[in-house]
């Protein structure tokens, strides 16, 4: 939010609904023309006119998003490591290899969940354990 | 349809540790060892393979129960709000992993529109970013810095070395990760992660505060 008169002409073009979710999800009112949508349904932006490295933004679909929701070929366009987005260039658009799941986007992060990555050993420990046994006292 | 296949085909020997696979044989006759594969091992009771699984709900899954427990939890909400958005990191730069921690601070990635701004001093910052290699010279160290943090604190591990002493592991004068030195909150693999991994596993300890319980904790109690 930089000035009184730019956040009330973005809350202008944008509308009040929208805006509210900006401010909620961006923290910022932005108004730009819609790029694309991904196949998680996140929505993709562009202004020019924007300062640097703030002229590309997502709107995430979901409420508890993930940066690693954005497809491959967006995070590229979003990072400016491409001039086009992958509605106009075949080479950025998602497809499917062989080697992935039918559905590859029900994988989520499981982060602080219960499929997290817990390493397990099966070798027999190196390390023999000390078993404290008290003999009798004679 | 293959794919789906060889992923139940796993699933189900991860499932079942029991399950035998089939040795060669012409193998085994030419061998004069004894046989003794992995199959034939038990499992050990520490793996934890041996126990019986229990399934509890995750802390996060826990449903509500009370107006006790919706009111708290937007005071938790409040707080996790405020501590997430105000994050200041102490900068335990220690070796090339320091310098993508730089890169984060720079305009290219700008942390400072997060609310993370760099502290030098423990006593100010909130979390400690473990960037390089831990030696054991500077174990105690590292200890200091910690113990001197307030609470609430958290521990970030950027990049192999301090997940698991990378690359040093089996060097004289290395420790075997920074987990073993303090309690750490995200592991951010690589060598070195880029800025942009360190900030994802920024996203996810703010994913993790915001699932802290902090008064419905100590309600409980």
């Amino acid at each position: 939010m930089s000035t009184i008169t730019r956040t009330v002409k973005n809350i202008w073009k944008v509308g009040v609904r929208d805006a509210w979710r900006q401010i909620n999800y961006i923290g910022d009112t932005k108004a730009g023309t819609l790029i694309g949508t991904d196949r998680w349904g996140n929505k993709y932006y562009e202004n020019g006119e924007e300062l640097p490295l703030r002229t590309r933004w997502v709107d995430y679909k979901s409420h508890d998003f993930d940066a690693a929701q954005i497809e491959p070929g967006w995070h590229a366009w979003m990072s400016y490591l491409v001039d086009k987005p992958p509605t106009q260039d075949a080479l950025l658009q998602y497809k499917r290899r062989d080697w992935e799941d039918a559905d590859p986007r029900s994988i989520p992060n499981y982060t602080l969940s219960r499929g997290a990555y817990k390493p397990y050993s099966t070798v027999k420990s190196k390390v023999t354990m000390w078993e404290p046994t008290a003999v009798e006292r004679k | 349809m293959l794919a789906s296949s060889r992923r139940v085909a796993t699933l189900a020997m991860r499932a079942n540790p029991t399950s035998r696979i089939v040795p060669l044989q012409s193998v085994a006759t030419i061998s004069t060892t004894p046989k003794k594969d992995a199959t034939s091992v038990t499992p050990h009771s520490h793996t934890g393979l041996a126990r019986q699984r229990k399934e509890v709900p995750l802390a996060s899954q826990e449903p509500k129960k009370g107006v006790m427990q919706y009111a708290l939890t937007t005071l938790d909400q409040v707080t996790n709000w405020a501590r997430q958005s105000s994050l200041w990191p102490m900068t335990f730069g220690l070796a090339c992993c320091a310098v993508e921690m730089m890169h984060l601070s720079t305009p290219r990635y700008d942390q400072d529109r997060l609310g993370i701004i760099f502290r030098a001093s423990p006593r100010q910052s909130d979390v400690m970013i473990v960037a390089g290699t831990l030696t054991n010279k500077m174990a105690p160290a590292l200890r200091q810095v910690y113990d001197q943090m307030p609470e609430p604190r958290w521990v970030i591990s950027m990049g192999s070395c301090a997940n698991g002493g990378g690359y040093y592991h089996y060097s004289y004068s290395v420790v075997r990760g920074c987990d073993r030195i303090v309690p750490v909150d995200v592991y951010v693999p690589g060598c070195p992660p880029t800025s942009e991994a360190l900030m994802y596993g920024i996203f996810q300890l703010q994913r993790k505060m915001r699932q802290t319980k902090i008064t419905r904790m100590w309600y409980r109690k």
